[in-house]
């Protein structure tokens, strides 16, 4: 069952476009978006939860159009956008007491495991966290109302290496639960640890959306490289000289 | 909506919201604009969307599980909230001057706008002004809060203007009554401004939702 459907979406600003972009994450699975900065990682998913306005395109969450469900869709999915940007004079404790109201299935003790995993402090406030821990705490806040579905941009960056791989386990073991994960980034490294499938955009246009094991053994048959960082430079690597000389 | 309510006082909500409504008992001064209390109410307010501007409370609210149009209800069931406990004070208060001190010298002399059911028409229309110019435009980029608020603050001044010159103009110096005088025809008015206020705020909530389906955050 597919937990997400994204159909044609298209956002026009007045210097990029995301034009017809479409994929799908099943139930249970890890999809890593790729795609080097500015590619529209994140205006998709902004888009697919209505924090930006698309032009056009089709989302539907388990099976429901996003827009007539947009409350019972934001019960069911966790989005953590990189550091927590929010509330950073507020203590986290205050900060978790009040959106924990809005969630019929917030879980406490899931919540206490995932600040103790990251060393959180409630006491304190967002903005006394470095970076690498306000991503850790928009996790916790993703991860402790039961979503079905956590759509993440750039969780592991400014992140150090061991967080990294504790946030990739915890990745493989919500999969094994049947969550469905999400997942923009540009450390391809860390997908290819744990992602199932993968989506590639490039300047704003869908390259692929398959099964990673698929879409490397055909890069790896086409000549486009053997890993998604040589992928990634063979199709989008532009001569210095060629750009100058346009 | 009790949750958003909630947030609102917990996490957005500036201090001064509630210490400007400390400025209702300018509803007392003699010799002074008292519309300009109903103004201070809002400008209360108006720290409370400073507030949650800095805090990115926008991006905050959006992310939970609520329309994105909830955003907009929230900030108008505070702002609600907060002028109606202003207009309750400013109800006693008048009540109080009409009554108690009705023949306190300060008032029978005064003249500029007394305390009467008129005054309390005028603090609903500057509420209403605030609702439909100054929330309305900000909920067109979601964090622009300037020139919003100069309109109001125009709008606000025309308003204590018309307020204050109304009983000057021949036949209408019993509006200005300390006592109350006409006190059907007053609350007839204010019975209007009432319904100017409510079905004002629940039009310019629309037409601020609308707007910011729009904005991308």
């Amino acid at each position: 069952m597919n937990v997400l459907e994204v159909r044609e979406l298209c956002k026009k600003y007045p210097k990029f476009t995301l034009s017809d972009v479409s994929f799908s994450v099943r139930e249970g699975s890890i999809m890593g978006f790729i795609g080097r900065n500015g590619a529209g990682k994140t205006t998709t998913l902004k888009s697919i939860l209505g924090i930006v306005h698309p032009d056009a395109g089709e989302i539907r969450y388990f099976g429901r159009e996003f827009a007539g469900h947009e409350r019972e869709v934001k019960q069911q999915i966790g989005f953590a956008g990189g550091a927590v940007d929010y509330y950073k004079r507020k203590p986290i404790r205050k900060l978790l007491d009040v959106t924990k109201t809005f969630y019929d299935n917030w879980d406490d003790d899931a919540c206490r495991r995932y600040m103790d995993l990251f060393s959180l402090d409630a006491e304190k406030t967002p903005g006394e966290l470095s970076e690498g821990m306000r991503v850790k705490l928009n996790l916790t806040l993703a991860l402790s109302h039961g979503a079905r579905l956590l759509l993440l941009d750039e969780p592991t960056s400014g992140l150090d290496p061991v967080s990294r791989e504790e946030l990739l386990d915890t990745f493989r073991f919500l999969r094994d639960q049947g969550i469905a994960i999400l997942f923009s980034t540009h450390i391809t490294s860390d997908l290819e640890k744990c992602a199932d499938d993968i989506t590639y955009i490039a300047k704003g246009k869908l390259i692929a959306s398959e099964p990673m094991a698929a879409f490397l053994s055909r890069c790896k048959e086409t000549g486009c490289g053997n890993t998604l960082d040589e992928i990634m430079v063979h199709f989008e690597k532009e001569s210095l000289y060629e750009k100058a000389a346009e | 909506m009790k949750k958003l309510l909630s947030k609102e006082i917990r996490l957005a909500a500036s201090p001064l919201s509630w210490i400007f409504l400390a400025a209702t008992l300018m509803t007392l001064l003699p010799g002074y604009p008292i519309l300009m209390g109903a103004f201070f109410v809002c400008f209360g307010v108006f720290h409370s969307f400073q507030n949650a501007r800095e805090a990115n409370d926008t991006l905050y609210t959006v992310l939970l599980p609520v329309k994105k149009t909830d955003c907009v209800s929230a900030k108008y069931v505070f702002t609600c909230f907060i002028q109606l406990i202003g207009f309750a004070l400013m109800a006693v208060l008048t009540a109080l001057r009409m009554t108690v001190l009705a023949s306190a010298a300060p008032y029978v002399g005064n003249a500029l706008m007394n305390a009467t059911p008129l005054f309390l028409a005028f603090v609903l229309l500057i509420y209403a002004a605030f609702n439909g110019i100054f929330i309305t435009g900000f909920f067109k980029t979601g964090y622009k809060i300037g020139m919003p608020f100069l309109r109001f603050g125009i709008a606000t001044l025309l308003l204590v203007f018309a307020g204050e010159a109304l009983h000057f103009f021949p036949g209408l110096a019993f509006f200005n009554t300390p006592g109350g005088e006409r006190l059907g025809l007053q609350l007839g008015i204010l019975a209007i401004a009432a319904l100017i206020y409510a079905a004002g705020t629940l039009l310019s909530c629309r037409v601020a939702q609308k707007r910011f389906i729009r904005v991308d955050l």
